[in-house]
């Protein structure tokens, strides 16, 4: 199936940046952690019990040490990769489709001239997309089991106390934003984050359709999915006095504008592509 | 025949058909023995490839040749030139018919004796080396 | 047969073409003249779908333009079609697993005629060793008709007597082709028909052995005629 294909041909050709991603990550977390691990280690054996107070590290640490009191001091080292990762995975929504245009080898005549349906084309980089950054989540949860066991090894048994994942997840600034507690966040995240691709899918589409003047609409588009998007909570909102709505009805009212702008960048983007593409 | 140099060499004009040069190239090899009656002539691909024109034109040229019967196809078989000897001496007389009238034109604007001018064609066509 | 039918296309509010309109058929080899910037690319570029046109129609043997329409022509573009980072023998299996008309074996021979190697990046090729590998990519499809566009321009004498050879060849045998260039040059004895664009229309549209036996006139005598008035 020409789909399925096209998914493995997309993520072949970005396979190396993601891998490099997903070392920096866990170069940064596993050294973070072992360094923190290691420098209040040090300090426990050197230095007096009262001098606890003066320590540089934020968070004083508790007379036993807990995997989640480690994931609180490695904030940084998780953030850091974290947003080198969203700032790659964001521009990668642009170079999905435009590297196949600039440059001295043009691939996008070879993809629209295949013989199957250009949708295939669009769904295919959405979902390479998306795998990647699930593939980048996936990862991180992968990654703590096996940096609970670094913890393990470094800290000697006498000197730490077991914790809770959900715990541990919680503390971390980082993978809270990254893995909400609640599976309806996980959805609500995910879900927009989603429909904000798809917008700026369809706004790149209408670009390379109507090059020049194809940047106004692209950007006039984006603004209309934005306020489309923004004015249940604007208008309708809780926070609005007198309002009409029910909050349930709004919440209803959002989610339909929602669907209906992630409806409309499908259709759009698929028929751009089918019609009025050029290359 | 087989060696395919000598096809090569072919210098066509823009100004011809181009599968009519092709036609009168064959009329000349008939014509100086260099193709012989019932020989084999190159298949239609290796003609276009060795003199490179189209596969289209060698078509047409084959066409022409077979509508002029200057060349036989049985069924499969490769083509021959023709064995008939009445179409082979009209090759024969039509290029010499046809040199011989760019040579009479040529001269006429020369005034010349006729005498005069075959003992002059007379004297050169013995002098003159046999090849070609 | 591929038929263009008054087609229409502006560009940047300049009429790029102003109803063109002409044929080529299966089994002749049709070329498509013009000056630089006539609109040749973009006829090419129409008639695979791959830019919108304003106006007018486009039927390959009776059919709209569709996504079958890429297992019956083949386009060779001016310019690399496989992202650089491929090696060749991907770019081999990425056409074979995509192309139901893919024909291997034609390929491998084609690799050998031109003399490439298949561990070479696409992004490492000379632009003489790109335009045959672009020409392969085109001419190992089992299509009926093949497009290039400008197959001859800007690479050296050697490159441009392979591929000129490959128009003497059997892997044109029976198709259409049609080709864009600017400069007839050696393919003079080599085409079949010529189409003379000129102020985004069809000037003239002939058989080059027709014009030739009837006004004794070269494909050169005519562009003189209609670019040079």
């Amino acid at each position: 199936m020409s789909y399925l294909k096209l998914v493995h041909m997309e993520v072949h050709r970005f396979r190396w940046v993601i891998a490099a991603l997903m070392g920096i990550t866990a170069i940064f977390q596993f050294g973070g952690l072992i360094a923190t691990l290691a420098s209040e280690l040090s300090r426990r054996e050197y230095r007096l019990p009262q001098d606890i107070g003066n320590s540089s590290i934020p968070a004083p640490a508790p007379d036993l040490l807990t995997f989640e009191w480690a994931m609180f001091n490695t904030q940084l080292w998780f953030i850091l990769p974290m947003l080198l990762s969203m700032a790659v995975l964001g521009l990668y929504v642009f170079i999905i489709w435009y590297r196949d245009w600039i440059g001295r080898s043009t691939f996008i005549y070879r993809l629209l001239m295949l013989p199957s349906a250009r949708r295939n084309l669009y769904f295919a980089k959405l979902t390479a997309f998306l795998l990647f950054v699930f593939g980048m989540v996936s990862f991180q949860l992968a990654l703590l089991p096996i940096e609970h066991l670094v913890f393990k090894l470094v800290v000697p048994a006498d000197l730490r106390a077991d914790s809770h994942i959900v715990d541990v997840i919680g503390i971390n600034q980082a993978l809270a934003e990254l893995i909400p507690r609640k599976f309806e966040q996980f959805l609500y995240s995910y879900g927009l984050g989603t429909i904000v691709v798809l917008a700026i899918f369809t706004a790149i589409l209408l670009e390379r359709s109507y090059r020049g003047i194809g940047i106004l609409y692209g950007l006039l588009y984006l603004g209309a999915c934005a306020l489309a998007v923004a004015f249940p909570i604007i208008f309708l909102g809780v926070e609005v006095p007198y309002t009409y709505f029910y909050p349930a009805e709004v919440y209803a009212i959002e989610l339909a504008m929602c669907a209906l702008v992630g409806g409309v960048s499908v259709w759009l983007g698929t028929r751009l592509l089918a019609r009025k593409i050029t290359v | 025949m087989n060696t395919g140099d000598e096809w090569k060499e072919v210098p066509f004009n823009s100004r011809d058909p181009v599968y009519l040069q092709v036609v009168r190239h064959f009329k000349e090899r008939i014509a100086t023995g260099r193709l012989s009656a019932g020989q084999v002539v190159p298949s239609r691909r290796e003609l276009g490839a060795l003199m490179k024109i189209n596969p289209n034109t060698v078509q047409k040229a084959y066409k022409e040749m077979e509508e002029q019967r200057l060349i036989m196809t049985e069924g499969n078989s490769p083509s021959k030139v023709t064995s008939d000897a009445e179409v082979l001496s009209r090759i024969r007389a039509e290029l010499l018919g046809e040199a011989v009238q760019a040579f009479v034109a040529s001269v006429r604007k020369i005034d010349v004796p006729i005498d005069e001018l075959l003992q002059l064609v007379k004297r050169k066509y013995e002098e003159a080396p046999e090849h070609d | 047969m591929i038929e263009v039918t008054d087609i229409r296309k502006r560009y940047r509010r300049r009429d790029v073409l102003s109803g063109v309109t002409f044929a080529a058929d299966k089994g002749q080899i049709t070329c498509l003249i013009g000056l630089n910037g006539a609109g040749k690319s973009t006829i090419l570029k129409a008639i695979m779908g791959l830019t919108p046109i304003a106006g007018g129609s486009i039927r390959i043997d009776g059919q709209a333009p569709g996504p079958k329409l890429y297992e019956k022509v083949a386009f060779v573009p001016d310019r690399l079609t496989m992202p650089s980072g491929m090696k060749l023998i991907e770019a081999h299996r990425f056409m074979a697993d995509f192309y139901a008309g893919w024909n291997g074996e034609r390929a491998g021979e084609l690799m050998r005629f031109f003399g490439l190697s298949y561990s070479d990046r696409i992004g490492s090729l000379s632009k003489g060793t790109a335009a045959k590998f672009n020409l392969l990519l085109g001419l190992s499809q089992d299509s009926d008709y093949i497009l290039m566009d400008e197959p001859f321009a800007g690479i050296d004498l050697f490159s441009r007597e392979a591929i000129t050879e490959v128009f003497t060849s059997e892997l044109i045998e029976g198709r259409g082709v049609l080709f864009t260039t600017h400069e007839i040059g050696e393919m003079e004895h080599l085409i079949d028909r010529a189409v003379l664009l000129q102020g985004g229309k069809v000037e003239r549209a002939f058989d080059c052995d027709e014009m030739r036996g009837a006004e004794g006139k070269s494909v050169i005598d005519v562009m003189r005629e209609v670019y040079r008035a």
